[in-house]
């Protein structure tokens, strides 16, 4: 792994360079809040004493609302040509769930060219979180505030300049007539983010987790957990790793779009028929739990959660995936079973 | 310590559910973070001590109403918005009076998460009320406000934040006294031209998530189906577009026309701040001026877009069964 270093003045330079041939997405303030946007100028990003921003990057390459095709008596494809883009300073829980979701979105027979399209194009670097908030806890479910198998390139803030870590040539090729960083700073490196990760939660007992929920399957657990829920898409929507849609047609505009969906909705698992096999609120939040921490365990051995906190930190009822999380462990499922 | 008013609610819920006179009781614990606290459900007079009550109880436990199980003895704690609610419902015949038990407690106002994080990216570590004052611990170090600095726009513009139709009060007073009705609030709004007007609402409405907290967050939202998840026929565009984003906010508004009770959890329910309160607080200034009634505060009078004469069709049971789920 390559390890470069830079001056943040310098970084700025750098990122006026980029915007003349790429989209470079990054933290901008919209005047309401933090969002990745297309920058115009290098003074625009926020890049120092930023959390997140709240409305996700994975909007990036699966945007909300999506136009898949358009028809008026035939089809029409829609503009397949994407401007490389460059996404820069996503946090490292970010980037890790766009790794998540390419296991979800792309196979090798049958990958989704919407997102492989978008994904492709896209060169991401990751800014390491030297203090990250009280709600994140990406070290508990397998991830990193300095992650570096996430992204093209890891950014990490040294005061006046950043330590940056390239991991693949995409990411080389923009940092290249950089010099490498020092021993000595590298050091400094290790030392800092070493400390920052002793600071962070521990880390869940993936497996011992796993199946205490597939024990839980049919117990009032759910009930119990799920009573103040209100069947928002908050914790879903704002969700990293989330990624289920919903395709409508919109006819007046002749266009077939997939919108975010959510499977805290009551008309997610709705049939045709009137019935619904997740009926209740409790059937719908152990579907969010259990695909983050036993379905995608079981998948790829990973938690498909990856720790933003965003699901905490919004919820209007406060229900927090870490207590979940944490009660599910201590309880006994096999007495609580009807 | 618990403040005397948390020991008197705790005391009234142990006695009801001793008494076995309810089956549950629907109040406030506190949360994981230190700026929410949860709604909760206390079914064991053992657990009482869990209810409390102060400025960062930002839902409106109405709406729990709505999901709890038919026929069940509930005992909810309300402030006066709260309050109202039932007593619109129960007038809707959502619910029957009889099953409720409401604990009144004159309220102290509810904070705003916007006013209180102005820097959204200076995390809130601590909160800490004492009467007037609220003190909040940042990560870059701590802040005293006044109460009403820091208040929520509906409890700043509120006119009935006493309990109303409760089974009992709690003998402690609120920090605001009933006053008549009164929205002047408005006045710059609807003085703007329509250009402006529209503006100010596109502002708002555009950065919709299409999440429906706002929806779930509303005790008066009670549609078994929302237009919104109607499909056949659509009656408004699902995505995120401007006009998908509009037509949610507008009938969104229209459908609380004199049933909205003005408690704002819309507002503090929603991921992206937007406001909203100021559409369906003109729609009910409307109706104060056309008709004087205002939701929830009447025991009889039943709202202006409920009087249809002698016609009036009660809900069918199979109505109720299919909305419990």
């Amino acid at each position: 792994m390559q390890a470069k270093w830079i001056s943040k003045k310098d970084l700025q330079k750098l990122v006026a360079k980029w915007v003349k041939k790429y989209a470079v997405y990054a933290p901008v303030y919209n005047g309401k809040e933090l969002a990745f946007q297309i920058v115009e100028k290098p003074a625009q990003i926020v890049l120092d004493d930023y959390l997140n921003t709240r409305y996700p990057a994975k909007s990036l390459i699966l945007p909300q609302s999506e136009v898949l095709m358009k028809y008026d008596g035939i089809l029409h494809g829609v503009e397949n040509a994407e401007k490389e883009k460059i996404i820069l300073g996503i946090r490292s829980c970010d980037a890790r769930a766009m790794r998540l979701l390419d296991h979800a979105l792309i196979d090798d027979q049958n990958p989704d060219e919407y997102w492989k399209r978008k994904r492709d194009s896209a060169i991401i670097f990751t800014l390491g979180c030297n203090e990250p908030e009280e709600t994140c806890f990406c070290t508990a479910v397998g991830g990193s505030p300095f992650g570096t198998n996430e992204s093209d390139g890891l950014l990490i803030d040294m005061g006046d300049a950043y330590c940056i870590y390239l991991m693949t040539e995409k990411g080389k090729v923009l940092f290249k007539d950089l010099p490498d960083a020092d021993e000595a700073q590298l050091k400094n490196v290790k030392k800092m983010t070493k400390q920052v990760e002793k600071d962070m939660p521990a880390l869940l007992p993936k497996q011992e987790l796993h199946d205490a929920l597939m024990a839980s399957f049919e117990t009032d657990f759910w009930k119990d957990v799920s009573q103040s829920c209100l069947g928002c898409g908050v914790c879903t929507f704002l969700c990293p790793s989330c990624f289920c849609f919903d395709i409508v047609d919109e006819t007046v505009r002749k266009e077939r779009v997939r919108n975010w969906d959510t499977c805290m909705f009551r008309t997610y698992s709705l049939e045709a028929s009137g019935h619904n096999p997740r009926p209740t609120k409790a059937e719908r939040t152990r579907q969010r739990v259990m695909h983050k921490f036993a379905y995608w365990v079981d998948l790829i051995d990973e938690i498909g959660c990856t720790g933003c906190g965003r699901c905490v930190k919004y919820c209007p009822v406060n229900i927090d995936i870490r207590e979940i999380a944490a009660t599910a462990l201590q309880q006994d499922f096999e007495g609580m079973k009807k | 310590m618990a403040s005397t008013r948390n020991i008197k609610i705790q005391t009234e819920a142990k006695r009801l559910l001793q008494e076995k006179a309810v089956d549950v009781v629907i109040g406030f614990k506190k949360g994981t973070l230190p700026y929410k606290m949860q709604p909760c459900f206390i079914h064991d007079a053992k657990e009482v001590e869990q209810l409390e009550l102060n400025g960062l109880c930002s839902n409106n436990l109405a709406v729990y109403l709505n999901h709890r199980p038919k026929g069940e003895k509930t005992a909810i704690v309300v402030r006066g918005c709260e309050s109202r609610v039932v007593q619109a419902l129960v007038l809707e015949n959502r619910h029957a009076r009889e099953n409720l038990y409401l604990i009144g407690v004159p309220c102290i106002g509810i904070l705003d998460l916007q006013k209180l994080q102005a820097d959204e990216q200076d995390p809130i570590l601590a909160v800490e009320e004492e009467g007037d004052q609220v003190r909040v611990t940042y990560r870059s170090g701590e802040k005293t406000f006044k109460r009403i600095e820091i208040l929520h726009d509906a409890c700043l513009h509120c006119n009935h934040p006493q309990p109303m139709h409760a089974d009992m009060v709690i003998d402690e007073p609120g920090y605001f006294e009933d006053q008549p009705y009164e929205k002047s609030y408005l006045d710059s709004f609807r003085k703007l031209s329509i250009e402006k007007r529209n503006a100010r609402f596109k502002e708002e409405a555009e950065r919709c998530i299409r999440c429906y907290a706002c929806r779930e967050a509303c005790p008066m939202c009670t549609c078994e189906e929302c237009f919104v998840n109607h499909s056949r026929p659509q009656w408004t565009d699902s995505t995120t577009n401007p006009a998908g984003q509009q037509a949610w906010h507008i009938i969104r508004a229209f459908h609380q026309a004199g049933r909205c009770v003005s408690c704002g959890a819309c507002e503090r329910a929603c991921p992206m701040n937007i406001k909203m309160t100021y559409l369906t607080d003109l729609l009910n200034q409307d109706i104060f001026t056309e008709y004087g009634f205002e939701p929830g505060v009447d025991e009889a009078l039943l709202p202006p877009f409920l009087t249809l004469g002698d016609d009036q069709v009660k809900f069918t049971d199979q109505q109720e069964d299919n909305h419990a789920g």
